[in-house]
This record gives C-alpha cells, structure tokens and sequence, in this order.
C-alpha cells in the first residue's frame, strides 16, 4: 500500500508531473479523484483517470477481489456441487417446524421469496434470520455478518435488540447445559451489541436508490467477506408505486434477480426478499397472490407464504427445488419467530381477554433441540 | 444533466450525451448490455459507469444497527415518539406513535377515533421533552366538519390531562394557532392538499403531525365494485405520498379508516387479518393495508365506568362512561395486545388493567 509511484508503469512524464506536486506513493493517491488530480497536474482528466484506475487495480490486498473475478468456467461435478452445498450451511428461523421444511434452514447461495399479508410478520422473520447469522459456529449457525436493506422503514432496531437478546440467551442456555469449554466461550463473546454492530442497515427510499444499491453491494460482500446473509424488505414496495410502465418494472425486476441470484453464488449469502399480497380477481372469488406480477415469481428459487387461518399464523413452502411443499405453523413471540407450542395449538382463544399473547411467560424458551 | 461531476471519463461523457441519456435514473435503468448498445462503450466501461452513478446515488456512508440504536448515524433517532399524553396508553404503544411511517386507526362510529386525532394535535405541539414536537398539526376533514367547540373544550382542559407538564409550559402553548384544517371533499382534493400544500407546511417547519379524518370516506363513496383496480391505483399513489412525506419530514401520518361487516364467510376476508373474533374488517382492503406502519384499532366494549377516576380524584366520571378498547392489529415492534380506555372532558385517558 505504501508502494512508490515510480515503480507503476507511467510515461516519465506524468510521472515528474505526480513527483512534483508531491505525490509519492499509492497512499497519497487514495482519496483523489480525477478531476481534481487532472486540474492539480495539468493534465486532461482522461488521463487523470487512467493513472487512478492502474494504481487502484493494483493496489496489494485485494486478493479477494482478485479471487472473486475468477471466470466461473470451471467445470463442476454433480458430486462437488453436492458437497459444496452441505458445507455452505443454512440460516436457521428458530421455528424447528420450519427449519424442517425448508431442510436446515434458509440455505446460503439461493434466493428465498417470503410472502404475506400485512402484519404476518415477513419483517420479524427477517430481522430473526439477520440476527441468526450470526450465532457462532459452534452452535450450528455460521458466525457471519447481515446486510439489511429496508425499503418501507419497518426495521425498529428495538425490536432487533429485543430478537438478539432473546438468541444471545438462547446460546447461554446450551451452552450452560452441555458445559462445553468451547460453547461457553463463544457464548460470551456473543453479545447483543456485538450483534448489532454485525448487521449493516441500508435505506432506500425509491426504486432507483434500490437499484443503485444493488450494483454497489457486490463491491460491498468483497468488502466484507464474512456476510452470510442479504435481506431487503421488501422488494415489492418501491417497485409498486411511481412506476406506471409495467414492462419497465419487469424489466428491472428481472435484471435485479439476476444480480442478487449472482452475488448469493459469488459471495455465498443467503439472500431474502419479502414480498406484499394483492388481490387477483378471479371468476367466481377473488384471492390474494405474491405481489409484482407472474414474471417475478420465477426469479427466487424458493417461495415461502405465510398466512393466517383464524388466529394462527402458518407458513407455507410453495416453492423449492429440493424441498417437499408443506405448511407449518409459527408464532411471533417477544423473542422472535418461534415454534407454537403444541398445547396451544389445541385452544386458540383468548383466556378473559388479560394477556393476549399466546405465548405463556415460562422458562422453557431454551428447551430446543 | 451535468455529468462532469461525476468521476468519468470524458469519452464516456461523451458517448453518454450522444445516446441521449438525460438522466442518472436512466442509466440505472437500463441494464449492462443495453447501455452497451447504446453507448457503444466496452463492458468494463458500462460497469464502471454503473457504479459511479449508483455511488453518487446511495452516497451515504454504511451504517449498523448499533450505530442507529446509540443515535450516531444520520438517520433521525429511532427513540423518539409521539406521545398521546396519557401514560396507559403511551406505555401500550411503546412511547407513543413512532415518527415515521402511516399509522392507521380503525373502528367502528363513534368509538373515539376523532377524539384521539384532536388528543394527538394537541400533544404534538409540546416540547420534545414532554413526548410531542414542538410544532402544529394539519387536520384533514372529509366527513363531518370540524368539531371545532370540542376542540376548545381539550384546549381549555389540557392541564388537567397533562400532569406530567409544568402549567406554565401549557399555558403558553397556543393550541388553536398550530392547528390547520383542511376540508376535502373528494379524492383530487385530497391529491392537491397532500402534493402542494402539505410539503408547504411541513418544509417550514409549521406542522409535524397530519392527520386524515378519514381516508375510507372518500374512497368508499367515489369508487364503485367495479373500480377497484382505480381505486387501488390512487390509493398506492396517495399512500406513497404520504410515505415519502412521513419520512422526509419525521411526521407521523395517521389516517382514519372505517370498516366494513363482513359479509360471507369468505375464508379469503379474514383470514389475511387474523380478527376472527370480529365479525367486521378494516375498509380499503389489503392495498392500503400494505403501506401502513401500523394499525390500531378502537371499538367500545358493552362495559361501562363509574365512580371516580383512580389516579385522579378531581376527575369524576358521568355515570355509565362507556369503556372502550384500543387494539394493536400489527405493528413491527410490538406485540398484539390492547388496552382500555374513556373519554372524559379533558381528553382520552386509558386506564390501567389492575381489578378488570
């Protein structure tokens, strides 16, 4: 980084022209841009650029981004990409009903789709799968970093605070009971603003701050390569409004699903969309379908729904490539995405309208498996 | 556009104002092999292209979440809410009505939806200390006019609902100046006030609350069955509006919404709101209920108070005060639950679930 200007391959004489005005090594041209640099050496701003572009390609330490521009030509076997899939790992939910059926987790390198009507909580989930990307390895998570994209402003970074504390003692809790060496210490080094400090927040406020921020979160997972998981909540909402043209929206739908389905393979993240509900008028009833049209439904590769019948909520894998379709039933609890208890699935009604959090306040949060 | 401020090479300049791209919104829009076509440029150039407009675009520097909890980053603090200016029910709402985003209260006639809106415009003009934002509100008539004698009833009464202020705090508010109404009787109304005269307001710092009373009427009676692809249209534009309003400004919007019987036992009806034990659903369907933050709802229970109030002695209740109930149907930091409150001279006053 300290590396000398002369030796980069300039003409001799932009290089007396850099020397003079005092630039010296690749450090001093970090912050530069080009137009400055054109108007300080006197030199045309093509140029300028040119110069800037050598010394930043060959900037040493960006070996990851040098690793993550290898041609993907190489050739796989079926048996490679099999075990290159066992070892990516999944993003567990908390919900072991729904871990279950979406075999593990939600799987890193594949785009996930969770639909659902307002309320249903597509937004706990997301900001329960950000949290839980980063329990540490050794209790089956994948101690990585989340990106959270927040298109609505939905994310209460209390409610975060609230679903990292309740999985921070979660992992106290096994690791108390297995009283292993290894557990107890990743236990307290997992804390909740350490957690915290691990999800990096975006705000977009429009389609095109979306868009925009799609082509700069490539170099962004180069940055940091221990993120394990993208979410952006939701996708439907800045393409639903302002945008007229539909086979405009289409077309950026799809260009975006092919970005997100690029970067979930090159940097291994899980990436999440959450989706709205509109209403489909059909013949005789009208029922309500994911959002943003038919074209969109083949970009994510697995389809989560969730819905309510009566006072349950239930979650539904509509789509998966390897996964058999199923439902399952989950609530949201003070701490996060859970199981339901099978004891309430028995009486769903409230009792004397006290408490209507389904969820009884006892200790057995830490009993999973 | 001027493109030389942004770090590019001349030559793509060039090749970018030949192909007629006015905008970086365009740029963004087409994809790499379309600009290519366009511009005739080499794909590592479009890439670059891409990225200095998308960089220019999304300038503003990474933030974590523990950065926006300790309030360090440039998005307005997360902490502060809009206080009702009763404890009970700040205390269900997790310190009130969050800054940003639609919040939507929902009920039946005469449940006290337009009591808590006049609550609302009142609290809104004490100091940030005191859970309000030091500045006016905009009220949006379009049913009734406004109950503009109940309203200097609240006025004349605020100090004996707000305790927690020192009086003279209160006394030299001027409640009636902050409040601007609007009558609006039809939808382009409403699309006029909320594009040109709202920004107005809002940019000058006069007003930080806007309140709409109510969204439903205006779209119930305008659009008929067979309109509602119209109808979902103006409602996404008028919510994005708001949204975007709520947002750049930190106001709370906060719409009125009536409801509506169900009518069959349309599995499809309400299964999406998880109020099976209602016989009724919000109006306006799930359109509008994808823009909304939040939504409460209010209805009056078949229960009635008497006696005197418990935290307040000097409050004395007319006998069989209706008790009524505010609900929270969804919200993304709080849990379902509810809490009970009256309406009384000085305001609405929720009252605590000790001996009910």
């Amino acid at each position: 980084m300290q590396r000398d200007l002369g030796s980069f391959p300039f003409p001799p004489g932009i290089r007396v022209k850099l020397i003079s005005s005092g630039f010296q090594s690749a450090e001093d041209l970090s912050g530069v841009r080009a137009t400055e640099l054109s108007k300080e050496l006197g030199i045309s701003k093509e140029e300028a650029l040119e110069i800037l572009q050598i010394v930043r390609q060959e900037r040493p330490g960006e070996e990851s981004q040098l690793s993550a521009r290898l041609p993907s030509a190489r050739k796989y076997t079926a048996l490679e990409l099999l075990e290159q899939e066992h070892a990516q790992g999944s993003i567990i939910t908390f919900c072991s009903a729904l871990d279950e059926v979406l075999g593990g987790g939600v799987p890193v390198g594949k785009i996930v789709e969770v639909c659902g009507a307002p309320g249903i909580g597509k937004t706990q989930l997301s900001i329960q799968l950000v949290v839980d990307a980063q329990i540490p390895e050794c209790f089956g998570g994948l101690g990585g970093e989340s990106v959270y994209i927040d298109t609505e402003g939905s994310f209460i970074v209390d409610r975060a605070m609230d679903i990292a504390a309740a999985a921070v003692h979660h992992c106290h809790l096994i690791a108390e009971s297995n009283q292993d060496e290894v557990q107890r210490e990743a236990a307290q080094a997992f804390s909740v603003s350490g957690i915290l400090s691990r999800i990096y927040y975006f705000r977009c406020h429009d389609y095109v701050e979306l868009l925009a921020q799609a082509h700069l979160l490539a170099d962004f997972l180069v940055a940091h390569p221990k993120v394990c998981i993208v979410v952006i909540d939701s996708i439907a909402f800045p393409f639903r409004h302002n945008l007229d043209d539909l086979s405009l929206r289409t077309r950026l739908l799809n260009g975006l699903a092919q970005q997100l389905i690029s970067m979930a393979n090159e940097h291994n993240v899980a990436v999440v969309l959450t989706n709205q509900m509109t209403t489909r008028f059909g013949q005789v009833q009208s029922s309500l379908v994911p959002a943003l049209g038919e074209s969109w439904g083949h970009a994510a590769t697995i389809r989560l729904i969730l819905r309510w019948e009566g006072k349950l909520r239930f979650a539904s894998l509509y789509k998966s490539p390897s996964q058999k379709e199923a439902t399952v039933p989950y609530q949201i609890t003070s701490l996060g995405f859970r199981d339901v208890q099978s004891s309430e699935l028995v009486s769903p009604s409230l009792n004397n309208g006290d408490n209507p959090r389904k969820r009884p306040r006892n200790d057995d949060d830490g009993d999973r498996e | 556009m001027d493109w030389s401020h942004l770090d590019l090479n001349p030559k793509v300049v060039a090749a970018v104002r030949r192909a007629n791209i006015q905008t970086m919104k365009e740029i963004l829009c087409l994809s790499g092999p379309d600009l290519q076509r366009l511009t005739k440029l080499s794909s590592s150039d479009v890439q670059y292209l891409h990225k200095t407009v998308a960089a220019t675009i999304k300038s503003d520097p990474v933030v974590t979440a523990l950065q926006i909890y300790n309030g360090e980053c440039p998005f307005p603090t997360q902490k502060r809410k809009l206080s009702m200016g009763c404890p009970v029910v700040d205390s269900l709402l997790g310190g009130g009505i969050p800054l940003m985003g639609i919040t939507e209260i929902v009920g039946e006639s005469s449940a006290g939806k337009t009591q808590i809106c006049m609550q609302l415009s009142l609290s809104v003009q004490f100091p940030c200390s005191y859970g309000g934002q030091d500045a006016g509100a905009v009220y949006i008539c379009t049913e009734d006019t406004f109950p503009n004698k109940r309203l200097q009833e609240l006025i004349a009464f605020q100090s004996m609902l707000r305790t927690d202020v020192p009086p003279d705090v209160v006394n030299n508010i001027k409640f009636g100046n902050n409040i601007f109404i609007e009558h609006v009787a039809d939808v382009e109304s409403l699309n006029h006030c909320i594009s040109k005269r709202l920004p107005i307001l809002l940019s000058r710092g006069l007003i930080r609350l806007v309140v709409i009373d109510s969204i439903a009427a205006l779209f119930r009676c305008e659009f008929g069955v067979s309109d509602s692809i119209a109808k979902a249209k103006y409602l996404q534009k008028i919510g994005a509006m708001l949204h975007h309003l709520s947002h750049q400004f930190s106001s709370p919007v906060i719409c009125i919404n009536q409801i509506a019987d169900v009518v069959n036992d349309s599995h499809l009806a309400q299964g999406n709101f998880g109020l099976l034990d209602k016989k009724v659903l919000p109006a306006l369907g799930v359109t509008w209920s994808n823009q909304l933050l939040m939504r409460l709802m209010v209805s009056r229970t078949q229960l009635c108070v008497e006696g005197t109030f418990p935290d307040n002695k000097d409050c004395i209740l007319n006998s069989g005060t209706v008790l009524r109930r505010m609900e929270i149907i969804f919200a993304p930091h709080l849990p379902q639950s509810f809490c009970n409150y009256i309406i009384c001279k000085e305001g609405v006053r929720g009252i605590r679930k000790v001996g009910l």
